[in-house]
């Protein structure tokens, strides 16, 4: 039931440029918006899509917008979190290479639905290419005047503006990046108040994801209903996946909400290398608590991920097979973790070096029964709310969910000192 | 004499005028000093608090938060490889290994002894479905071997202008390109089974 959305046009040369994107009816959306629409109108709109964040929350779109106060006074500002950094994930940079100016529109379109007059697009450094694509994109938009003080000729003023981030996976946290937009370190902030009551300097914020904001100008070209008419019964749509590690075609693929595991592993993504079996997968970006090989025909549905724990997240499916070892995974990922804490509260900054630890002597044979007790602990140490963020979560959910589905693996390095996978994980 | 060209100086102070608050100014004025110093030195980075109107100890606390900014120096091409685990699951291992050896260093941030390269390994970058791959001169390269990074090497090792330029000017050709292995130039959306009852 239904087609494309956000890949829709993605075959068309130059897409990128504002002149083929408009052949195909982009900014139909923004000047429908501007020209016969009101705020909330927009905003019921998408809340008939039914769309949902895309940048691992899961948060109804059009709440969101609802929740920036109408009366504010001062500026309100859309920020858009293009500080994709999630391991796994690569779909907002494909989705801004391909087409920027769906992102601008979108962001236009958002600004409008909070009464904001700009948005600013956080783009993390590492992405040249996509930031000059959408330097250009912005700079036609406003040479066409669909941006600008008159857009479509109308009183409400729109803008989109850029910002480089500089290397920090924190700064996907909306508050770190809302810090890190003023200058400051990426350190997330304690909530109440909410960036809808007070976020980028100051002012009411509502931050979106790159593709969450790609798919509104098409919701608004075809109406919310057409695009809820894909996907499951409560979680609405197509969404972006990314497909990495052991398959035979990695890559970024647009799928409909609620196709299995399976249909993308092993049919979009190829499948597995030759004599190689799949062991676990992260079904939405290492924050996503892993799923063993038993439970690849588990759905992508968003609420029945949650169910069974995990969840869609970013859309990252980071897929490991039997020559590589779950142990050596988990402390890769945990690495990782340590290294972007941001060091503001104590339970992330001290367990994840906890963990990188513990998983050192392990892998260096020293494990024992008290190495499989300390990350037992240090697992629960960092979930439960006692972070000031998500990051302390997602640690203590790889130990967690690892251990849960592979404890064998962990008793095998711990208690006897071997890898079940031997020679063949030369890496990872 | 300071750090920091004059003409620069005033791109700096002129920074501030683009953002609701001047403070937002910190991170692009940043990048412009180490853009023309090649890292940021302690003299550059009082420079711009200066011109900024802030202190010192805030503009080197941000500096040091994020990995982009570099405090000592580096080779003038910097290799940024991506270890995270998509990237390890193919080989990045291998690839830093063989990328020490062509560049002639020990470990991550030694610069070689021509001044021309230095590496580092960092966390994901957004392009896992090309694991493994790296970022240098502000570009991406991807599904690593040794010969691309003894190309990569080579290329900037050669005296003549050989080198792309930073950044294409036009990016049309990309898109083809973002299917390495399937040869496809768009991911259908497949009608198949949903979740029961829908």
């Amino acid at each position: 039931m239904g087609g494309p959305v956000l890949t829709e046009w993605f075959a068309t040369p130059d897409l990128h440029k504002l002149a083929a994107y408009e052949k195909l009816g982009g900014y139909s959306a923004l000047r429908k918006v501007v020209t016969s629409m009101t705020a909330q109108q927009v905003i019921d709109e998408v809340k008939i899509s039914g769309l949902r964040g895309r940048g691992g929350a899961d948060f109804p779109t059009a709440m969101k917008w609802s929740f920036v106060p109408k009366d504010h006074p001062g500026p309100k500002y859309i920020v858009v979190n293009a500080d994709e950094s999630e391991p796994g994930s690569a779909k907002d940079r494909y989705l801004m290479e391909n087409s920027p100016h769906a992102l601008v529109e979108g962001a236009a379109i958002a600004s409008f639905a909070i009464g904001g007059h700009s948005a600013w697009i956080y783009i993390r450094g590492e992405y040249d290419l996509p930031y000059e694509m959408l330097r250009e994109a912005i700079a036609e938009a406003h040479a066409k005047g669909y941006l600008g003080t008159h857009p479509f000729g109308t009183g409400h003023a729109l803008d989109v503006r850029l910002y480089r981030g500089h290397g920090a996976y924190i700064c996907g946290e909306e508050t770190a990046l809302l810090e890190s937009l003023e200058g400051k370190r990426a350190q997330p902030r304690s909530r109440p108040p909410f960036p809808a009551v007070k976020g980028a300097w100051g002012q009411p914020t509502a931050v979106n994801n790159v593709e969450t904001l790609s798919t509104v100008p098409w919701i608004i070209r075809n109406g919310g209903a057409e695009y809820a008419k894909r996907g499951t019964e409560k979680a609405k749509g197509t969404r972006m996946v990314t497909v990495s590690g052991d398959v035979k075609k990695p890559g970024n693929y647009e799928i409909v909400i609620g196709v299995t595991y399976r249909h993308i592993i092993e049919e979009l993504a190829g499948g597995y290398l030759p004599g190689r079996k799949l062991k676990v997968f992260w079904p939405g970006g290492s924050s996503a608590k892993v799923l063993p090989a038993s439970m690849i025909d588990t759905s992508t549905d968003l609420d029945g991920l949650k169910a069974l724990g995990t969840m869609g997240g970013s859309g990252g499916i980071i897929v490991m097979d039997d020559s590589h070892c779950v142990v050596k995974g988990a402390a890769r990922l945990l690495r990782f973790y340590a290294h972007e804490s941001c060091g503001k509260c104590t339970p992330c900054r001290v367990g994840g070096n906890w963990a990188v630890r513990t998983y050192d002597r392990i892998l260096a044979n020293e494990g024992s029964q008290l190495e499989l007790g300390v990350l037992e602990r240090v697992a629960d140490g960092l979930q439960n709310g006692r972070c000031l963020c998500g990051l302390g979560d997602a640690a203590g959910w790889v130990i967690e969910s690892t251990m849960r589905h592979f404890h064998d693996e962990y008793e095998d390095h711990c208690l006897r000192h071997t890898c079940n996978v031997g020679a063949v994980a030369a890496h990872a | 004499m300071s750090a920091l060209s004059p003409h620069l100086l005033e791109e700096i102070k002129a920074l501030p005028a683009n953002y609701p608050q001047p403070r937002s100014a910190v991170m692009p004025a940043l990048d412009l000093a180490q853009e023309e110093l090649g890292y940021l030195t302690p003299e550059a980075m009082s420079e711009v608090a200066v011109a900024l109107q802030l202190d010192p100890g805030y503009v080197e606390g941000v500096a040091t938060f994020y990995t982009l900014f570099h405090l000592q120096p580096v080779g003038k091409h910097r290799f940024y490889v991506c270890t995270n685990l998509s990237c390890t699951l193919r080989g990045a291992e291998e690839i830093v290994d063989h990328l020490r050896g062509a560049i002639g260093v020990r470990e991550a941030g030694e610069v070689s002894g021509d001044g021309l390269f230095s590496y580092e390994e960092v966390e994901c970058m957004g392009a896992c479905e090309y694991a493994p791959m790296c970022r240098i001169d502000h570009r991406y390269h991807y599904d690593l071997t040794a010969a691309k990074i003894d190309q990569l090497v080579a290329e900037r090792k050669s005296p003549s202008p050989a080198r792309p330029t930073p950044l294409p000017p036009h990016p049309a050709g990309l898109r083809p390109a973002t299917f390495p292995t399937s040869g496809e130039a768009t991911p259908p959306v497949k009608k198949t089974r949903k979740k029961k009852g829908v």
